[in-house]
């Protein structure tokens, strides 16, 4: 939680100095950040993922299709329910099932919850600190309970309604293959829709004052990779997109985006056509500001977001539309509900791979499965969002480093790097967070 | 009215399960029916906000986790507010464990004005491992310590109290 400096003092030529951070608050998991400075440029400036590999792709070979959706809920205590939703279509896809609506609308509810609950906790918790000069948030609850108060609030609803579908919600266990092991009952359904009816104002009044903060104006350039769904905004299906024209189905994923390790980090980082590219709440609203309602996309004039916005710190405001589409969309989905004959479609397994994706809260999650006749896991593939955002926050920081002026002492440069890389809300693992920053002037 | 919860955090990891243990041993006790109060018992798989979400509209709340102190394994601690902060911030690199949750209810005034908080010292937290038989034998005495300061203040006399 507290941040360790650590600067040695700069030398009179050449200003060498060296910065280390051994712990960054509020970001996900284990990394590190080594920037050189010399003159006025950056030499080199490497984010550093040193976590232990987790293995989950090879704890799942051998194992049986129908234990893979509660394994990959374990990857994050954040969003499960992405990694089970990613899982399913990708089985599915294998063994060629169809899922009926009633199914797709309540993964979509459910999915809904998870991004209200994740968005939330990073707007008020993680994110909002930074843009107002606050350590941590227990130092802005102070002087703002009720913002915070609201964005609890509004997080404890999307536990709710995970928890309405998957008994819990941290690791839901009612996802699988086919659909649910269990429809919610008609009461309960009827409670959490007035519930998230009554939340409209909050999470409208959240888009409101996400809109006023001030942020930096810092244009970038980047390619913006989302989903795209029919008439609808990605949540759970769709077809991968970028804003070059991509249109393409899970399977050919590998076909157009590179995963390749580099020296310093134990994550896999991703490419498209050679270069970084942003998935996430901004790069959704990029390429599907067209799925939001009238009064979404007044919402976001109001707040001035440009339709593409190039500044990844409207990411914010992103984050906080999204938030106020998921619990009306939830609503919509909650609506005329009935208990249906079967919660899942019956499922035969066959040998084959399958190919699936859904949009985590913080972005593009995809999924490959190779399995066996008994529908047992030969070989998995999994890139979460995270890893295929690592090239873009290396640019994002050079690019925004250069912005904000190298003029700026340590501490200020520490600051400004942990604001752009918290932006994304990167979940480098769901255990410890740790960010170390080695800062040089040559 | 007055609500009272008793919130027992824990994990599945060995004597981190103290917390759930409390709980069950509580549940079993079968207090609702003497006790007439609105009592809820809850069991949390992590502090954050969820813990926060359970002090709103509650009058009373008795919170029970695992503690580490070097204290002998089994011991149970009566932990004040203030000590709280210390010893979870010692003990917890997590974002927001017991000692920030609780600092982020005061901050937002939701730190109910009866908060109790008991410890039990752990022997070991290994992950697939039960609890060790002096934290389970803890679990169920506190669980009755707990019981006894409701009964005696909110609930009528025990039927073979009043016998007595």
């Amino acid at each position: 939680m507290t941040d360790q400096f650590q600067s040695s003092p700069a030398r009179s030529e050449g200003r060498t100095v060296q910065i280390d951070v051994p712990a960054l608050a509020r970001v996900e998991g284990e990394g590190a950040l080594h920037l050189r400075i010399r003159g006025d440029e950056i030499e080199e400036l490497v984010l550093q993922i040193y976590e232990p590999p987790r293995l989950f792709e090879k704890a799942l070979e051998g194992r049986s299709f129908e234990e893979v959706p509660d394994m990959v809920a374990r990857i994050c205590g954040i969003c499960p329910v992405a990694y089970q939703i990613s899982a399913v279509n990708a089985l599915e896809s294998a063994f060629d099932i169809k899922v009926d609506p009633w199914v797709q609308a309540m993964r979509r509810a459910l999915y809904c919850g998870e991004w209200i609950e994740s968005h939330c906790l990073h707007i008020h918790l993680l994110a909002a600190p930074d843009f107002f000069g606050y350590e941590s948030a227990i130092q802005m609850a102070r002087e703002h309970p009720e913002v915070v108060r609201r964005g609890l609030k509004l997080q404890g609803l999307g536990n709710d309604l995970i928890r309405l579908f998957g008994a819990r919600s941290v690791h839901p266990v009612s996802v699988r293959v086919g659909g649910f092991h269990r429809a919610p009952a008609v009461n309960e359904v009827a409670a959490m829709r007035e519930r998230l009816y009554a939340a409209l104002i909050d999470s409208e009044a959240l888009v409101r004052w996400t809109g006023s903060i001030r942020v930096p104006d810092d244009q970038q350039r980047f390619p913006s990779v989302a989903m795209r769904s029919g008439e609808e905004y990605p949540i759970q299906r769709g077809y991968i997109s970028a804003d070059d024209g991509l249109a393409i189905g899970p399977e050919q994923f590998e076909h157009h985006f590179t995963q390749q390790h580099v020296a310093y980090s134990t994550a896999l980082y991703s490419h498209y056509r050679g270069g970084a590219y942003l998935v996430g709440p901004l790069a959704r609203l990029n390429l599907n500001r067209d799925r939001l309602t009238a009064a979404h996309q007044q919402l976001l004039q109001d707040a001035g977001i440009a339709a593409p916005s190039a500044n990844m710190f409207n990411s914010v405001v992103a984050r906080a539309v999204e938030v106020h589409y998921a619990i009306g969309e939830a609503a919509r989905l909650l609506e005329n509900y009935k208990i249906p004959t079967s919660p899942a479609a019956a499922v035969t397994p066959r040998a084959g791979v399958g190919y699936g994706c859904s949009e985590a809260p913080r972005g593009l999650l995809w999924h490959r499965y190779r399995v066996d006749a008994q529908g047992q896991i030969l070989e998995a593939n999994i890139i979460p969002p995270t890893s295929q955002n690592q090239a873009r926050i290396e640019q994002d920081l050079r690019l925004s480093l250069l912005a904000f002026g190298l003029h700026h002492d340590d501490e200020q440069l520490r600051l400004h790097c942990e604001k752009v890389i918290r932006n994304y809300d990167p979940c480098i693992s769901c255990a410890t967070h740790f960010l170390r920053l080695r800062t040089e002037r040559l | 009215m007055t609500n009272v919860r008793v919130i027992g955090i824990g994990s599945p990891a060995g004597d981190d399960q103290a917390g759930w243990l409390v709980v069950d041993a509580l549940q079993r006790l079968d207090l609702t029916e003497r006790l007439p109060c609105a009592l809820r018992i809850v069991a949390l798989d992590r502090p954050s906000a969820q813990l926060i979400h359970e002090f709103e509209d509650a009058d009373v709340v008795v919170l029970v986790d695992a503690t580490r102190t070097g204290a002998r394994p089994g011991t149970v601690h009566r932990i004040a507010r203030s000590e709280c902060f210390e010893v979870d911030r010692s003990l917890s690199g997590h974002q927001l464990g017991v000692a920030s949750a609780l600092e982020l209810a005061d901050a937002l005034e939701l730190l109910p004005a009866d908060l109790r908080i008991y410890g039990i010292e752990m022997q070991s937290a290994m992950a697939n491992c039960g609890p060790s038989h002096c934290v389970a034998s803890a679990a169920c005495e506190l669980a009755q310590i707990i019981a006894d300061e409701l009964l005696q203040r909110f609930g009528a006399p025990a039927a073979s109290d009043a016998a007595g």
